[in-house]
């Protein structure tokens, strides 16, 4: 047991190390974010519609795209170089493998997420200060269930023609529930509603992403064991 | 007799049966006095959902054995199952808008049920088009395997997602599609006709299964 | 038949066409696929 996240830290951290050091997808995941968010602000009459009413919807559907953006990198490398051969090879559980990417891609999108979340603050003129808490909350667990599916998928799809456009094919439906809850928690945090009211998306939101996560991660080992 | 050969029979049956099921639904079972003749539309629509649904359901199925025992029969039968599922779903979603239509006033609306047939539809889809893109037969049965899964646990989760939010965000004025307690002819008319969709299901899937990869453009063994 | 019926009945016959021409069109679908021997 100790070995499974031993190992899948170990997965994610050569993940994250290859990341950072060369910052090529992170800055362009980044980039991306932010452009969605400026097609949203000129994809709208700022005169008809007030920015609070539609301010979850924006925040959601940047998620959305930047997440699947990450996915489609995932295992990217891994097959360039052939490296996934090598890690499967190694005497490593394949739920630690899984574990280590669902790991980088969180931390990934996340990084992604905050810069756009700053950005969307700013450009929105939303005040964030006083739900900054729960929004977090609400934003990590939408993420994780999103995530867990998409690490799933994006370990399939690589092997796949046309694998940039059978990833969200495929994820789409699945980010339906935690989107709906998401935009629903996120409006209510927007309009000030007090926090007991959101309480439901949430653990609405904790029960898919812990069906999910474990549903991923005991499939997982079919998508790539031969 | 060849399995497509009887799958080819037990369809004939299963159409020949569904001409009864028009001519009992339309001469021989009551008009519904508020609702009016477009009413009878159910006695298609619902039996083409069950048949959706119990494809969908023998795909996760199929999808779960095929995971634990790798014999690929549990492949093709979930491959069969899910492009017959496509079928009733496509009935089952131009049926729908149209009794939508004079009942509710508007071809669709996000209703709990309506989107959770949609998404059905849209997982079938993907289901397929997932078996399209991937040339190695045993890679298409596990990866295929794994999405049939997926499937079949989102649909309660989609269910539960769109049918709390409609609650807490009321449509204006859309009648809610409550069970009514049904007269005993229409009931029977009802289950007549369910039996008629799910032997054309049986039907088309042995035909389905009988030809197998041919459907699906062969493949490569790797 | 009372008045107060609405006369809907062109919605029911468009959806009965359309779901047994759907039906059909599969049923042949799946004929001419199982007939045709792989080349």
């Amino acid at each position: 047991m100790a070995d499974l996240f031993r190992h899948a830290w170990a997965i994610a951290r050569k993940d994250l190390v290859l990341e950072f050091r060369t910052r090529t997808a992170i800055m362009s995941a980044a980039v991306f974010t932010a452009l969605v968010l400026v097609v949203f602000n000129f994809g709208r009459d700022p005169t008809a519609i007030p920015t609070l009413t539609i301010a979850p919807s924006i925040l959601w559907v940047t998620f959305s795209f930047a997440g699947m953006l990450a996915l489609n990198r995932a295992f990217q490398l891994e097959l360039e170089n052939s490296a996934l051969d090598g890690l499967l090879l190694a005497p490593i559980s394949r739920f630690s493998l899984y574990l280590g990417k669902l790991a980088a891609n969180l931390v990934f999108v996340a990084t992604v997420e905050t810069i756009g979340l700053l950005l969307f603050a700013l450009f929105f003129d939303v005040p964030l200060q006083r739900i900054v808490g729960p929004l977090v909350g609400v934003i990590a667990l939408a993420t994780v269930g999103f995530i867990a599916v998409g690490t799933l998928f994006s370990a399939m799809v690589i092997r796949t023609r046309f694998a940039e456009l059978m990833l969200p094919v495929l994820l789409l439906p699945f980010l339906i529930p935690p989107l709906v809850w998401a935009v629903q928690a996120t409006g209510q945090l927007f309009a000030a509603r007090p926090l007991s009211e959101v309480a439901g998306a949430l653990k609405l939101l904790a029960a898919y992403d812990i069906v999910f996560v474990t549903l991923a991660t005991l499939l997982f080992p079919a998508t790539v064991d031969q | 007799m060849s399995l497509v050969q009887r799958g080819r029979w037990v369809t004939l049956v299963g159409l020949a049966l569904l001409a009864g099921v028009y001519v009992r639904a339309l001469v021989f079972t009551p008009v519904e006095l508020h609702q009016g003749p477009a009413q009878k539309i159910f006695y298609v629509h619902v039996p083409a959902a069950w048949s959706a649904m119990l494809a969908m359901g023998l795909v996760g199925v199929a999808s779960i054995l095929y995971l634990l025992v790798k014999d690929a029969r549990y492949d093709r039968f979930a491959a069969a199952s899910a492009e017959v599922g496509t079928a009733f779903s496509l009935v089952m979603l131009t049926t729908g808008p149209i009794w939508a239509k004079p009942i509710w006033g508007t071809w669709w609306t996000w209703d709990a049920r309506l989107t959770l047939t949609l998404f059905l539809f849209f997982l079938f889809l993907g289901y397929l088009l997932l078996r399209g893109a991937v040339t190695d037969v045993g890679l298409r049965a596990r990866y295929s395997a794994v999405l049939g899964i997926c499937g079949l646990v989102l649909l309660p989760f989609i269910h539960l997602s769109v049918y709390l939010f409609r609650t807490l965000h009321p449509m204006p004025i859309v009648l809610k599609p409550s069970a009514p307690s049904l007269p005993g002819v229409m009931l029977a008319t009802l289950l007549f006709s369910v039996g008629v969709f799910t032997l054309l299901y049986v039907g088309f899937v042995m035909q389905r299964y009988g030809i197998g990869d041919r459907g699906e453009g062969g493949g490569t063994h790797a | 038949m009372p008045e107060t019926v609405p006369p809907n009945g062109a919605y029911m016959v468009a959806a009965y066409t359309i779901a047994a021409v759907i039906l059909l069109f599969y049923t042949i679908t799946l004929w001419r696929r199982g007939r045709t021997p792989r080349s």
